[in-house]
């Protein structure tokens, strides 16, 4: 009697938490149908804008509306990307923009995307390679991100120095230029000017890291190599940090909170900028005359970024997903993109388009960027395709560039800086 | 025949409802907190032990075990430690200031004053504003070209640097604890201020008589009288004070582009923000490593707060046994009063007034009786 009113309340209980178990997981059953069928909507996740038009007429093609979710910058959008894939794809997309710097950490699992389609000559080959993980295509090109160098002219002029986008590229060393020269006429500019000769000597060595063929890892087994043997990253690391060390740089990078304002008060020269960075450029130097594009990189040139459009295989509309990934990435489309954001197209037949390469860019004084972006392009050929990058790529190069912002802040010498970022390198034990 | 047999078996389980109404229905009240603290309490610190020991990535999931090497290695990072003293730096810069504040701002609003919600609804609008809105508007204030740097430079303070409150290590600490005490001291007193008003006025009153002035009754009755809601938001903003996350976060731009790791030379990395850059950051492996420092930081935590527990527990009693009145002193005062009582009752007697002499005697009875029992006590 007593046992079995026991167990009657045991089974009363777990009655109870059944049904509350149950209540909580109701909510799930709504989100997985509809797989096949044709959608109403398909969501895209982004951080740029998206010509009107374009979304209308996917819309007026196919009968399905297209939805932006829209993110502040690169970042946050990674962040619910990297949640919705530990996640089984909750809270994701459609359709999700990636960017190359992150691509690697995305595609640790390639299974969690959909190979997508070839589409033949459609990119530069090295975007495809990019956009490829072990010979499946895993993500459609959107933009790449060949560089120059952005300058004030209005600084240069008052510290005499050539003003016209020839006489500056002659001044960083015109065809031969490297790291070295343009950071001597960086010297030249300082001595004679207030301003800082750039914004931040941390994004150029990002930039000089993206053209070494191996920075942090070996290619062939993808182990990370000591970085207190790495002499090419510490070759650079002493010029740049040497270069901080006489005030060549600001130490106000992209994206830091005082950038905007740095520009407005105009406490640098130049700025490294890849193609997607025109209009950020723009936007945050708004007002400002003077400022220019060089037709110059040191060491050749080179690519910084560049995204692609990719489909979580896990959602519920993959192949009209594909359509749009498609769709969004024809070099027509490219070209409405470049006209709206600037970001300079990974489509060749777009590259050649004249509505890239001859409109006038109206904060760059009229010039036209696009045909500037396109020879840099050209002129760096596959090695924009840029090194290899493991999966410890983005950790390293975060605490190789902490090494270098403490030098611009005067916080640290430089051998002391390159020491404790090879003392911070040891203790995370990766190469043990 | 039938009937009786049925009869007893229905009565038998209606009381058997009953009994189960009675033994059953207060777990099943109860049982909401339980299930959801369940899931969202104990269930992730559970499951954070068995990240903690293995090797954890966020995409991949569960990997080898590896024991308490997450932990050796957390301890070997320089980062850490760093993120340790950081946090008790900020901590301190906040807990001080806030308390100071949030008492004097209760103690205000806590007089008379014309228009009194309106003031206290007032010192609560900063808590309203989101954390993360108020650390973009503080780091604009303290950036390069914000209001207060060019401001120091102009003094000749920090010239060296050009953005002081970024690159100096200990001024970063002084910004983020002013974005911290902005939003937390109205709130502070505002709890501080419910506690004040349940203070029964009779002590004011006998401390007025006594006496006592503004900042003396302010020390000791006030400060006593609410001492447990002191102990319970010192624990709480010790507990919150270690958790700093936001703030940091959100103070060089991140989400607007900047990186959001706590400055080049995790100036100001706290733990917390630590873990996150482990577990969500730019390493793809760390999860693991993540759990591990939560484990570790916890520890911190609990022993702080239990510190802090202490402290204060031990501040705010000895104040009251300072209070207590030496026994000499009761011994002269009722010898005094008995001698006045005697006195007057002698004096009245002499003036031939009958009617007072029994109530002077009376009243000077009760005083020394008061005076008596507080002594015992």
């Amino acid at each position: 009697m007593r046992i079995d009113r026991k167990a009657r309340t045991i089974a009363a209980l777990a009655a109870t938490t059944a049904l509350v178990a149950t209540a909580c997981s109701g909510g799930q059953g709504g989100s997985g149908g509809g797989d096949g069928g044709k959608p109403d909507v398909l969501t895209v996740a982004a951080w740029m804008d998206f010509p009107q038009e374009l979304l209308d007429r996917f819309e007026e093609e196919h009968g399905i509306k297209v939805e932006i979710n829209s993110f502040p910058d690169g970042a946050s959008a990674q962040t619910v990307l990297r949640n919705g894939l530990a996640s089984n794809g909750a809270g994701l997309s459609d359709v999700h923009l990636i960017e190359l710097d992150w691509w690697t950490e995305m595609m640790a699992v390639p299974e969690d995307w959909a190979t997508l389609p070839a589409v033949e000559d459609r990119w530069v080959d090295w975007k495809v390679t990019q956009g490829s993980v072990d010979g499946e295509i895993k993500g459609y090109g959107t933009d790449i991100g060949p560089l120059a160098l952005a300058y004030d002219s209005t600084l240069m002029e008052e510290a005499g120095l050539p003003s016209d986008p020839e006489g500056f590229a002659e001044l960083v060393g015109g065809q031969d230029a490297t790291w070295e020269t343009f950071l001597e006429a960086g010297r030249q500019f300082t001595a004679r000017s207030d301003a800082a000769w750039i914004d931040s000597n941390a994004t150029a060595m990002q930039a000089a890291i993206n053209q070494l063929p191996a920075a942090f890892e070996d290619p062939q087994s993808g182990d990370t190599l000591p970085l207190a043997d790495n002499a090419a990253v510490h070759e650079l690391f002493d010029t740049f940090a040497q270069a901080a060390q006489e005030g060549v740089s600001a130490g106000v990078g992209i994206g830091h909170a005082d950038w905007g304002a740095g520009f407005q008060a105009r406490r640098w020269a130049t700025v490294i900028t890849p193609a997607w960075a025109t209009g950020i450029i723009a936007e945050n130097a708004a007002g400002l005359e003077g400022w220019r594009i060089a037709d110059v990189f040191p060491n050749g040139g080179g690519n910084w970024g560049g995204s692609f459009f990719s489909v979580p295989a896990t959602g519920p509309n993959v192949e009209w997903a594909t359509t749009l990934a498609d769709f969004l990435t024809t070099p027509e489309a490219a070209v409405e993109m470049f006209l709206l954001n600037g970001q300079f197209p990974s489509q060749t037949t777009a590259m050649e388009d004249p509505a890239v390469s001859e409109t006038p860019h109206e904060f760059f004084g009229g010039q036209q960027v696009g045909e500037i972006y396109g020879g840099l392009a050209a002129a760096a050929g596959d090695a924009a395709a840029g090194g290899f990058r493991g999966v410890n790529f983005a950790g390293i190069q975060t605490l190789v560039m902490d090494g270098l912002r403490r030098v611009e802040s005067g916080n640290q010498d430089a051998s002391t800086a390159w020491d404790s970022t090879v003392a911070e390198f040891d203790a995370l034990g990766l190469t043990d | 025949m039938a009937s009786p047999t049925a009869a007893p078996r229905r009565i038998g389980f209606t009381r058997r409802l009953s009994r189960w109404d009675v033994k059953v229905s207060p777990y099943l009240y109860i049982s909401p907190f339980f299930i959801s603290f369940a899931i969202f309490g104990v269930f992730p610190i559970a499951f954070n032990v068995v990240v903690a020991l293995h090797d954890w990535h966020r995409r991949l999931g569960q990997g080898d075990f590896v024991g308490l090497d997450n932990f050796r290695w957390v301890l070997r990072q320089p980062a850490f430690w760093t993120s340790l003293e950081n946090t008790f730096s900020i901590f301190l810069l906040s807990i001080v200031p806030q308390l100071v504040l949030s008492l004097l701002i209760a103690a205000i609003l806590d007089q008379n004053l014309r228009t009194k919600t309106f003031w206290r609804m007032s010192v609560l609008v900063p808590f309203v504003v989101m954390p993360v809105a108020t650390a973009m508007i503080f780091s604009q204030i303290f950036g390069q070209f914000g209001l207060v740097t060019p401001l120091i430079h102009e003094l000749g303070w920090f010239s060296d640097v050009d953005s002081p409150f970024f690159q100096n290590r200990f001024l970063s600490h002084v910004a983020i604890a002013t974005m911290i005490n902005f939003r937390w001291i109205g709130y502070n007193a505002l709890i501080f201020l419910a506690a004040m008003q349940a203070v029964p006025r009779e002590l004011y009153e006998a401390a007025t008589i006594d006496g006592g002035g503004r900042l003396r009754q302010f020390f000791s009755v006030t400060i006593p009288s609410i001492r447990p809601t002191m102990i319970f938001v010192i624990l709480t903003m010790t507990i919150g004070g270690l958790q700093v996350f936001d703030e940091a976060r959100m103070f060089d731009g991140a989400g607007t582009g900047g990186t959001g790791q706590g400055g080049s030379s995790n100036q100001w990395l706290t733990t917390v923000l630590y873990l996150f850059n482990l577990g969500f950051g730019d390493w793809q492996d760390r999860m693991g490593q993540a759990s591990a420092v939560a484990w570790l930081f916890a520890l911190v935590i609990v022993a702080f707060t239990l510190l802090n527990f202490v402290l204060t527990r031990s501040i705010s009693s000895s104040r009251s046994k300072a209070k207590k009145v030496p026994a000499s002193v009761t011994r002269r005062l009722v010898a005094e009063a008995r001698a006045a009582g005697e006195a007057s009752a002698r004096a009245a007697r002499e003036a031939g007034v009958p009617t007072l002499l029994g109530v002077t005697s009376t009243t000077g009875d009760d005083a020394t009786q008061t005076v008596k029992e507080g002594s015992k006590r």
